[in-house]
């Protein structure tokens, strides 16, 4: 009774987890996309602690003596592959970071070059002639 | 022939002006026309208005990529504005522009290599760095010739030449730290012809290197893993169009 109280506890545990990342989803903090992994492996660990003997029976059919181990097994396994998923997308994030600042270097220098053209076009243009001053007979009078 | 000579520079307002003006006087003197572009990698200093008032293009990049990532911007500018070729060289004096010709000379034939590299080892003139610096380049050259079966005296040489096959490649792909001999492999692998040609280079005329003493051994590690791992792209085809 003692043991199915604390995995209770952890189960609430998971799902205050999840419920904060679900709102960090919702306030688009984090995608979907890059959250969905650890959705899941939350699912699974809610799961292995409601129904104790379903880990007990696949800690048996694993290899393992003892089910705690056999859940500290699977939760290191997990850790690990939410790392090397975590890694992976911060190498693509980095990757297309510094493409797009390549890129916006690139077009930076191309548009103060045609700006700088447009400048030097614009003053190598003939001005206009200049209109004739008013004749002072032409002058609107001055209101006295 | 259009030669683009790309300078990558981290806050190098005093090494520039110098630099800059000799290029042009050498272009002059050689009759060799080229446009510089200077890769303003974030500079904290005057880098960029510098480089302008002494008529080079400038690219500033709004963060520092390091000298992997300001190179290839300057390779990538090259192969979209069209250049036959781009010279890599640094922005604080270690390359002196009049041994230029010497590296032109040797991709403008009909049987140019893709890549012509400066070496200040091949005869030994000029500024020959320090003990250790040889020992680290000596021990990269070694790591090099295994894999490429190819003599390299000075894979640390960042003054070099690329022809348009390697600027399709390394648009594609280029090392981002420390990237000279991991790219001479990346260049192997990717079926690249390499050719060493010597020059005289000078000592830094201004600023700090980014390799310290203490950070020489990582330095050495992640170079020679980085050049392993790179050979091991060989496994994985490079794609046909990259070229």
């Amino acid at each position: 009774m003692q043991q199915a109280e604390q995995y209770w506890l952890f189960a609430a545990f998971c799902c205050v987890v999840a419920t904060l990342l679900l709102r960090l989803v919702l306030r688009e903090r984090i995608t979907i996309q890059s959250s969905l992994w650890v959705f899941f492996s939350l699912a699974a660990l809610v799961v292995l602690a409601v129904v104790p003997d379903l880990t007990t029976r696949l800690a048996h059919a694993m290899g393992f003596a003892l089910p705690s181990n056999f859940f500290f097994a699977l939760a290191t396994g997990a850790l690990a592959l939410l790392h090397v998923h975590t890694l992976v997308t911060l190498s693509r994030t980095e990757a297309r970071s510094i493409t797009l600042t390549q890129e916006l270097g690139i077009l930076r220098e191309k548009l103060d070059r045609i700006d700088k053209e447009n400048v030097h076009a614009r003053s190598s243009m003939t001005a206009p002639p200049a209109l004739p001053l008013p004749k002072k007979a032409d002058a609107p009078h001055e209101r006295t | 022939m259009r030669v683009l000579i790309v300078v990558p520079a981290l806050n190098e307002e005093s090494g520039l002006p110098p630099l800059l003006t000799e290029l042009r006087a050498v272009a002059e003197r050689d009759r060799f026309s080229a446009e510089i572009v200077v890769i303003d990698d974030a500079s904290t200093d005057r880098t960029a208005e510098v480089a302008r008032e002494h008529g080079a293009r400038v690219v500033s990049l709004c963060r520092n990529l390091g000298i992997g990532g300001a190179v290839q911007t300057g390779l990538r500018l090259a192969l979209r504005e069209g250049f036959d070729c781009a010279v890599q060289m640094d922005g604080d004096g270690q390359h002196p522009p009049g041994e230029l010709r010497k590296l032109l000379a040797v991709i403008d034939t009909p049987a140019a290599p893709d890549i012509v590299v400066g070496s200040r080892y091949l005869h030994g003139e000029g500024f020959q760095s320090t003990l250790p610096r040889r020992m680290g380049s000596g021990w990269l050259a070694w790591v090099l010739r295994l894999l490429t079966r190819q003599r390299t005296t000075d894979p640390t040489s960042g003054y070099r030449v690329y022809g348009r096959r390697a600027l399709k490649l390394f648009n594609w792909s280029y090392p981002h730290d420390y990237p000279e001999p991991e790219a001479l492999v990346l260049a192997k692998v990717a079926g690249l012809s390499v050719v060493e040609v010597p020059v005289v280079m000078k000592e830094r005329q201004g600023g700090a290197s980014s390799i310290s003493i203490l950070h020489a051994p990582y330095y050495m590690l992640k170079v020679t893993v980085a050049i392993l791992l790179a050979y091991a792209r060989s496994w994985h085809r490079i794609e046909p169009r990259t070229l």
